[in-house]
C-alpha cells in the first residue's frame, strides 16, 4: 500500500525498479494467468504516447548521425529496411518544392538530441487533411507547421520545423527496442485529429456519439461536428464531462457508445487505465496537489500539468468513468470491478504497485505524467524515453514478463511530417478538405452509433510508430501489415474475448491484425534493459 | 552539486557536469577554451559567441558586450555600448547580463490562458483598461489587482522575445550592434569560418542552401551554448553556499539581508526573490521576472535622448511594438536578477547610475528628496520621472516600500544601512572561494 501514496517521480521510479519485492504470491494461480487466451500472452500493456509521426521518429531508421558525445546507435547487420525517408524525400521533398509552403518550404532535416524540446505542431482534424493534400503529402509546413515561438522553444524559425525528424541519438531507446523486437512501419492513426479522437479510437474505434454535457460556450465544429444525422462526432479535444479536473471554460463531452472496457468487464477480464497524475491525494515536491499537480523537467524547463483529462478516454463513457478519481480500496482490487468505485481508472503508481504485488492485470493502458508523455511543447522525446524505459525495465524484471506483450503506440502525429497515407473511411463535413471541398473520399463509410454512415471520421490519419516488445515479438523485425490504432483492441478481443467485436460501426471489425509482429511458436529469452537517460543498453 | 546536475540535465546530454570549468581566468576573453562537456551543437555555439568576424565591423562578438569576465554583462561603465559597421553607433539600452536566464518564463500578462494540447484556443491576455495604473500591480495591493494583469517574462529589458534564439537575432541584425544587414549577410560570414564544416556535418551538407534553416540552427547553437555551459549558471556565490549551510554570512551581510527582506525597509525581496522554490528545482533567481516602472532619471549619455521627444518606454516601445498603444504599460521594464549585480558598473535599462550606492540611494530617496534625482523646472519645481512623458508618470510604482514615502519623510534606509545591503548584495557574486566559473 505504501507505493500507492507515493508520487511517481524519476527518483521514485529508480527506487521501484531498483528493488522490487515480488512477494510470495503464487503467480501461476492468479486469475489473469489462468484465464483462457488465444495466445501465450496473458498480459498486454499499451503504453500510449503522445504526438509523433512515424517519419518523425523512424524515418531515418536505422541510420543515426552519431555526433561526438551523444548516445551512439549502430544498427545490427541484418536490420530490415523501413518505409522511411528516401534520398529523394530527403533532398527533393515535395514540401520543399511546393511553393505554397512559402518560407516554410523545407526538406526533412535532422533534429539534434539537443533539440529534443520543440514547439508543438498543428494537429487539427482539418489541418492534417489539408497537409495531406489528397495524398500528395506536400503541404505540411503550410497547414500543420508551427514555428519555434511560444509555447515552447524550437530550433527552427519557420513552419518548416514540421519537417524535422529525430534519429537514434535522440530516440535511442525506441530504436534499440526496434532492433530487438518488432516495429511496424505501416500503422496509422484511425482517423485524423488530435489526442482525444486518438485515445477514443484506441479503446472503442468509434468517435461518433458525442454528447455535450457541461462546460461553457458554444460547441464549435472543430471540437465536435454534426455527423449528418443530428448527432455529434468528436474531432477535437473537449474534456470529459464531470471529471473533477476538466476545464469549465469550454464544452465538455461524453460518448454514448461502448468501449473495450465494457467488453472486458462482461467477461471478467481484469484491466485498468493507469495515468500519471490521476491520484488527486498526492502532493508533489513542489507543493502542488489534486488536479493542479505539476512536475518539472529541466529539458522542458518548466512545470507541466501531471494529469490531462482529455487524454483519458474511459472518462468519456458513463460505464467506465471515475469522474471523482476515487482510489481503489486495495492493491489486490486493482483491475477488478470490485475496486470500490475506482472503476478501472487509476494512477500510474497503482500500476507499479499492482504488478509488484503480483496483481498484474490482463490488459493495462499506461499514460505518462504530462511532462513525460512526449507531447511537443509540454514534453519531449528524452523525458518520454525515461518513462518508457522505466516501465519496460520494470516489467522485464517481473516473473510475468514471459507472458507479457508491451505495445508502444501513439495517439496522434502532432502534425509532424510523414510521407505515407492510407485513407479507408470517408466523410463529407465542411471541415473535410482532404480531397476537395467538404470531401474526404474513401472506399467505405462506417456507420456511427445510430447505424448510419456519419461524418467526422475521415481516416486513416497520419502514420504513427507502433512497436511490440515481448518475449514473443519477432526480433529485429519490421512488419508491413496495414494496421491502425484499433488493431490493438482487435488483438485484445481476439486474445481474451473469442473475437467478439465492439461493433456498431467501430473500426475494430476492419482493423488489420498485429499478429505478424509476434512469433507464438515459442518465447525468446530476449531481455533488453536500457539506461533511462541515454536509452543505451545497460551492461 | 545538485544544481550542476540540473543544468547538466538541461543540457540534455546525459553526462553530468561535475565540475565548473576551473581554469577560466579573469582577463577579458579567457574562454576560447573548449569545455569538453559541451554537445557538438553547443560547441558550435561557443565558437559563434566569441567570433568577431560575424559582425559588420569585424570588431565585435557577442562576448564583447556580454563579457564572460563580467558575468556576461557589460565590460565597462559606459551607459550603453558602441557598435555598428564602423563602431560609431550606440546601443539603445544598457547591456543585460546573460547569466541566470535559464528559467526565464515566456512573456505573458496575467494568468496564462494557454490550455495544453488542446485545440480550444486559450484566452489571450487583455491589456488593462485605460486608466488602470500599473502601480496597482504593486506587491502590497490586493491580490486580485496584483495577479490580474501583471506583465512578466520574456527576454530583453522589454520582454519582447521569448527564446534565446530570438534574443540572439537582435544583436546580429541591429544596425547599432553587430549590424548584419540580413540573415543572409550573417550566413555569408558564417560560411567562411573555420567551424562552417561543423555546421554541415551536424545540420546537413546542404544546410547553407536553406538560409532559414541555417540561420535558425546558428541561433539555436548559440542558445545551446548558453543552456549547457555552466558558466552561464554557476550558482556558486557565497549566498548559495550560505543557503546550502556551507558558509555563514558576516554580521554586516546578515544585517543587509534582513533589510533586503524587510517589507517596510528595503523591501527588495518583494521583486528580487531570494528563496528557492519549495522543491528546490529553482534556486533563488533574485527576480520575479515581472515588469515595473521605477521612474529612473533620463540619461543624457544616450545619444537618442538628445531629442527631447524621444522616450524609451520599455514595454510600450519603441523597440517593442505590440503594446505601443497601451498607456498603462508605458515606462515598464523587466526586473533583472541581482546575482552578480555588485560586479556591474552600470545599472537600470538606461544606465543612469554607475554605482550600487547611487542605485540604493535613488530607491530610498526618490520620493523623499526628489530634487536630488530629477532636474528643476524654471519655476523651481522638480520634474519627477523626467524620462517619461507626463501622461505615463502615473505608472511609476509609489505603493511598495521604499517608494511609499512622501517628500520630506525619512528615507527607509540610511547610509549605513545602504552599505549593509550592498555588503549583502556582494554575496551574490559568483565565484566564491575562488572557483571562477
Amino acid at each position: 500500500m505504501k507505493l500507492l501514496k507515493r508520487p511517481f517521480l524519476l527518483t521514485a521510479a529508480a527506487a521501484i525498479t531498483g528493488a522490487v519485492a515480488w512477494g510470495t504470491v503464487d503467480l501461476t494461480l492468479t486469475a489473469q494467468n489462468v484465464s483462457e487466451t488465444a495466445t501465450p500472452i496473458k498480459h498486454v500493456v499499451v503504453i500510449f504516447g503522445e504526438n509523433v509521426s512515424f517519419d518523425h521518429y523512424f524515418g531515418a531508421y536505422p541510420k543515426a548521425l552519431n555526433p561526438i558525445g551523444q548516445p551512439r546507435f549502430m544498427a545490427k547487420q541484418a536490420t530490415p529496411a523501413v518505409n522511411g525517408l528516401t534520398e529523394e524525400l530527403l533532398k527533393n521533398n515535395p514540401n520543399f518544392t511546393n511553393p505554397v509552403n512559402a518560407a516554410g518550404a523545407t526538406n526533412p532535416f535532422r533534429l539534434d538530441r539537443t533539440q529534443a524540446f520543440t514547439a508543438d505542431q498543428s494537429h487539427g482534424y482539418q489541418a492534417e487533411q489539408q497537409a495531406f493534400n489528397n495524398g500528395a503529402m506536400d503541404m505540411f509546413p503550410r497547414y500543420t507547421g508551427n514555428t519555434g515561438a511560444v509555447p515552447g522553444p524550437g530550433p527552427f524559425h519557420t513552419k518548416g520545423l514540421v519537417m524535422g525528424y529525430y534519429d537514434g541519438n535522440t530516440v535511442t531507446a525506441l530504436w534499440n527496442y526496434a532492433q530487438n523486437f518488432a516495429l511496424s512501419d505501416n500503422s496509422f492513426g484511425t482517423t485524423f485529429g488530435p489526442s482525444t479522437p486518438g485515445a477514443i479510437n484506441l479503446i472503442s474505434g468509434q468517435t461518433n456519439g458525442g454528447v455535450r454535457s457541461g462546460g461553457e460556450g458554444e460547441v464549435r465544429p472543430s471540437t465536435a461536428l454534426d455527423d449528418g444525422f443530428g448527432g455529434l462526432t468528436i474531432i477535437g479535444d473537449p474534456d470529459p464531462s464531470d471529471d473533477a479536473c476538466s476545464t469549465t471554460r469550454s464544452p465538455n463531452f461524453m460518448l454514448t457508445g461502448r468501449n473495450i472496457g465494457d467488453l472486458l468487464n462482461e467477461k471478467k477480464v481484469s484491466w485498468g487505465w493507469f495515468q500519471g497524475g490521476f491520484d488527486l491525494t498526492v502532493t508533489n515536491p513542489n507543493g502542488t496537489t489534486g488536479c493542479a499537480r505539476t512536475s518539472y523537467s529541466p529539458i522542458v524547463g518548466s512545470y507541466v500539468k501531471d494529469y490531462m483529462p482529455h487524454h483519458e478516454p474511459f472518462q468519456y463513457y458513463r460505464s467506465t468513468a471515475n469522474p471523482k478519481h476515487v482510489r481503489p480500496k486495495s492493491v489486490v482490487s486493482i483491475g477488478t470491478s470490485d475496486d470500490a468505485g475506482a472503476n478501472h481508472q487509476y494512477d500510474i503508481n497503482d500500476f507499479y504497485a499492482a504488478v509488484s504485488s503480483g496483481n498484474f492485470p490482463a490488459v493495462s493502458f499506461l499514460k505518462a505524467l504530462g511532462i513525460q508523455d512526449g507531447h511537443p511543447g509540454l514534453s519531449d522525446p528524452l523525458d518520454e524515453q525515461t518513462f518508457i524505459t522505466t516501465v519496460l525495465n520494470f516489467l522485464q524484471k517481473s516473473p510475468e514478463w514471459k507472458s507479457t506483450a508491451v505495445i508502444l503506440a501513439y495517439d496522434d502525429s502532432d502534425g509532424w511530417y510523414d510521407h505515407a497515407a492510407r485513407i479507408v473511411n470517408s466523410s463529407y463535413a465542411a471541415l473535410d478538405l482532404l480531397s476537395g471541398s467538404a470531401t474526404c473520399d474513401a472506399p467505405a463509410a462506417l456507420p456511427g452509433v445510430a447505424g448510419k454512415p456519419v461524418n467526422g471520421r475521415c481516416g486513416h490519419g497520419p502514420r504513427l510508430p507502433l512497436l511490440v516488445v515481448s518475449p514473443y515479438a519477432k526480433p529485429n523485425f519490421v512488419d508491413h501489415t496495414p494496421t491502425d490504432q484499433t488493431s490493438i483492441i482487435r488483438f485484445i478481443e481476439d486474445n481474451w474475448l473469442g473475437g467478439q467485436r465492439i461493433g456498431n460501426g467501430s473500426f475494430d471489425e476492419r482493423a488489420g491484425v498485429i499478429n505478424n509482429m509476434f512469433d507464438f511458436s515459442g518465447p525468446t529469452n530476449s531481455v533488453l534493459l536500457l539506461d533511462t537517460n541515454t536509452g543505451l543498453p545497460l551492461k | 552539486m545538485k544544481l550542476r546536475r540540473l543544468s547538466a540535465l538541461a543540457a540534455a546530454i546525459g553526462a553530468l557536469v561535475l565540475f565548473a570549468v576551473g581554469n577560466a581566468t579573469r582577463h577579458d576573453e579567457p574562454e576560447e577554451k573548449n569545455n569538453p562537456e559541451l554537445s557538438a551543437v553547443a560547441e558550435l555555439g561557443r565558437q559563434i559567441f566569441f567570433d568577431k568576424s560575424l559582425s559588420a565591423s569585424g570588431e565585435q562578438s557577442c562576448a564583447t558586450c556580454h563579457s564572460p569576465s563580467h558575468a556576461y554583462g557589460p565590460p565597462n561603465g559606459a551607459s550603453v555600448q558602441p557598435g555598428g559597421p564602423a563602431m560609431k553607433g550606440q546601443g539603445g539600452r544598457a547591456v543585460p547580463s546573460l547569466r541566470y536566464l535559464e528559467h526565464n518564463p515566456p512573456f505573458s500578462i496575467g494568468p496564462s490562458g494557454f490550455i495544453p494540447d488542446n485545440d480550444e484556443p486559450g484566452t489571450s491576455p487583455s491589456p488593462p483598461k485605460d486608466g488602470t495604473k500599473p502601480a496597482s500591480f504593486a506587491k502590497n495591493s490586493t491580490p486580485a489587482g496584483a495577479e490580474a494583469n501583471v506583465p512578466q517574462g520574456g527576454l530583453d529589458w522589454d520582454g519582447r522575445v521569448d527564446t534565446f534564439q530570438d534574443q540572439a537575432k537582435g544583436p546580429f541584425l541591429d544596425p547599432n550592434e553587430m549590424a548584419n544587414s540580413s540573415p543572409e549577410a550573417l550566413l555569408g560570414k558564417l560560411q567562411k569560418t573555420a567551424y562552417a564544416d561543423g555546421f554541415r556535418k551536424l545540420f546537413g551538407a546542404a544546410v547553407f542552401d536553406q538560409p532559414e534553416l541555417a540561420f535558425s540552427e546558428a541561433l539555436f547553437a548559440l542558445s545551446r551554448f548558453q543552456v549547457e555551459d555552466p558558466s552561464f549558471h554557476p550558482y556558486d556565490s557565497k549566498y548559495d553556499e550560505y543557503l546550502a549551510g556551507k558558509a555563514s554570512l558576516t554580521e554586516r551581510e546578515m544585517r543587509g539581508l534582513k533589510l533586503f527582506e524587510d517589507p517596510k525597509r528595503g523591501n527588495c525581496a518583494a521583486c528580487h526573490i531570494h528563496k528557492a522554490s519549495r522543491d528546490g528545482v529553482f534556486q533563488p533567481a533574485f527576480t520575479d521576472y515581472q515588469f515595473v516602472s521605477l521612474g529612473v532619471p533620463r540619461n543624457p549619455e544616450i545619444l537618442a535622448n538628445s531629442d527631447p521627444r524621444y522616450y524609451d518606454l520599455g514595454l510600450c516601445g519603441p523597440l517593442r511594438k505590440d503594446y505601443a498603444r497601451v498607456g498603462s504599460y508605458c515606462g515598464l521594464f523587466k526586473t533583472p536578477t541581482l546575482r552578480n549585480v555588485a560586479t556591474r558598473s552600470v545599472f537600470f535599462h538606461n544606465g543612469s547610475f554607475k554605482s550600487l550606492e547611487e542605485v540604493l540611494r535613488f530607491y530610498v530617496q526618490r520620493e523623499t528628496q526628489p530634487e536630488k534625482w530629477y532636474p528643476k523646472r524654471a519655476d523651481g519645481s522638480v520634474e519627477k520621472y523626467d524620462d517619461l512623458p507626463a501622461a505615463y508618470r502615473g505608472n511609476v510604482d509609489v505603493i511598495d516600500a521604499p517608494f511609499d514615502r512622501k517628500r520630506g519623510d525619512l528615507p527607509s534606509l540610511n547610509d549605513s544601512e545602504i552599505a549593509d545591503v550592498i555588503e549583502f548584495l556582494k554575496t551574490l557574486n559568483d565565484g566564491f572561494r575562488g572557483h571562477k566559473p
